[in-house]
């Protein structure tokens, strides 16, 4: 136990065992009692045998590796989900896939009353983890470990490239391990093979920060990189649950829909047809309709015009215009329709009719200001002008749809790209990938 | 918390479909003037409206 650190909790007061190391003589402090196998030396980095009462050196240091440094001191003493620990191991591991070298970190934990446990850091992603309490079921690419659900996430060959301190199992330097792994996010299951020996080991994501406040570690900790296999998704929610709410929302529209259609009057309160004669522009064009009376309250009215143009257009500037009031609503608009042939084959533009639908106009008496212009060629046209009070107006809910199904788009979205990420580091990419990476090793 | 956050912006905005159909909402929109003079009934010309001198399509392909 390191000078100056607080006991770890508990009545008794576990003593670290001070031995020497046989090569360099530095002195070795064996922090985890009987449970260590091997200790190394953290002058000379020696794998010793701890089993062995002279320590006997079971490896020598490759000089290659004296430079990595774990981020948790050994004898660094924290509270990890409410049980005091000591970082008594660390090893650093490789494996290489198409080339690339990947590194991460494993800290061996010890607490005299609970045991050891384990934290792995890869990229600043952690994981707590513990051996197995049983055996768990694997079927091809699922295990079943607790009565939960573990999908084949990789199989990699890993290697062991450092070593320091103390370990509970016979450590070498350049062992090889196969190890596969499980999610369950934010949990993972590995099994690790070494000559005919498994072991099972469940893990559990943790944050850096977490990390660095159990052991009060100094600063910030490592930002987190990419996606981690075992990586909680920011989207806690149920994706597909949003989805049922959405199709209830859609559902809930169209009885709307239905419910304000078949309320709506679609009445009828002026129907006439004007003609524009081209002689008589050059003097007030201007002229107003029949008045007529909207019923009921507030509500919509559709003014539609229908005008027989070929190739032409005709344009009326409308007032609407409340006779006790003198509230007005005032508008223009075209109808026009082309049509032609060219390379392309036949072609048209516009239409012979064209409706506008005025918000929210109150009972009164109307009338309609109607000032036609049209096109110079046209020497005179008959247009007929429609007013229908309180009709429904469709765009609406087209809008709220839009509005309703976003959310659950942008989520699901979210989700997805996150899930991608996670997938494309796996021996399982998606779809996209994996046809890109083979078509790739095509070209090749 | 989120599909708390949907179910009531959901709500809100089937209500506010109701509310905008129940008042007689538009997405046409029309330029509202007031106390137009009762002389327009009589004198049309009178009235100047805001879209004259719209520039017209004249086109086709």
């Amino acid at each position: 136990m390191s000078a100056g650190a607080p006991p770890l909790s508990g009545p008794p007061r576990p003593q670290a065992k001070g031995l020497n190391c046989p090569k360099c003589g530095a002195a070795i402090v064996l922090r985890s009692f009987g449970q260590a196998q091997t200790v190394v030396c953290a002058s000379c980095r020696c794998i010793l045998d701890a089993k062995d009462p002279n320590l006997a050196i079971l490896q020598q240091f490759e000089a290659i590796t004296r430079d990595v440094k774990p981020l948790i001191p050994l004898g660094t003493r924290g509270k990890l989900r409410g049980t005091d620990y000591e970082v008594v191991g660390f090893q650093r591991r490789s494996t290489k896939v198409d080339g690339i070298t990947y590194y991460w970190h494993e800290y061996v934990l010890f607490n005299p009353y609970k045991g050891i446990r384990y934290l792995s850091e890869y990229n600043g992603h952690w994981n707590d983890i513990s051996i197995c309490k049983q055996l768990p079921m694997s079927e091809g690419t699922s295990a079943n470990y607790l009565g939960e659900i573990y999908k084949h996430f990789q199989t990699c060959d890993a290697s062991t490239d450092f070593v320091l301190g103390e370990f509970p199992w016979q450590v070498r330097v350049g062992e090889h391990a196969a190890v596969t792994d499980f999610v369950h996010p934010p949990r993972v299951l590995s099994s690790e093979k070494l000559d005919k020996e498994v072991s099972w080991s469940i893990g559990e994501y943790m944050y850096g920060r977490e990390i660095c406040d159990a052991f009060k570690l100094p600063g910030d900790p490592p930002e987190a990189m990419g996606v981690y296999e075992n990586q909680p998704s920011p989207i806690t929610i149920n994706v597909a649950g949003i989805w049922v709410t959405f199709a209830a929302f859609a559902v809930f529209l169209l009885a709307l829909m239905a419910a304000f259609d078949m309320r709506a009057k679609k009445e009828p309160v002026l129907q006439q047809t004007y003609q524009f004669n081209r002689a008589d522009a050059k003097s007030e064009t201007s002229f107003v309709s029949d008045e007529f009376v909207l019923g009921g309250g507030t509500s919509t009215v559709e003014v539609k015009t229908s005008a027989p143009v070929d190739n032409h257009w005709i344009y009326l500037n409308y007032a609407l215009i409340n006779q006790d009031t003198g509230q007005a609503w005032d508008f223009g608009r075209e109808v026009s329709y082309y049509h032609g042939y060219d390379n392309d084959g036949s072609w048209s533009e516009g239409k012979r009719t064209d409706s506008v639908v005025i918000p929210s106009v109150p009972a009164g008496h109307y009338y309609l200001r109607i000032e036609p212009e049209a096109d110079p060629s046209l020497p005179r046209i008959a247009y007929t002008v429609d007013v229908i009070r309180d009709v429904p107006v469709f765009g609406i809910y087209g809008i709220a749809f839009v509005a309703l199904l976003l959310p659950a788009l942008v989520i699901s979205w979210r989700a997805y790209t996150f899930e991608r990420s996670r997938w494309s580091e796996s021996d399982h990419p998606p779809m996209q990938l994996s046809s890109m990476s083979s078509s790739s090793e095509d070209d090749e | 918390m989120f599909r708390k956050f949907y179910l009531l912006y959901g709500l809100l905005t089937l209500s506010t479909v109701a509310y905008g159909q129940y008042r007689g909402w538009s997405l046409d929109t029309v330029n509202q003037l007031k106390n137009v003079p009762k002389s327009v009934r009589d004198n049309p010309g009178s009235y100047r409206t805001v879209y004259a001198g719209y520039h017209h399509y004249t086109g086709g392909k």
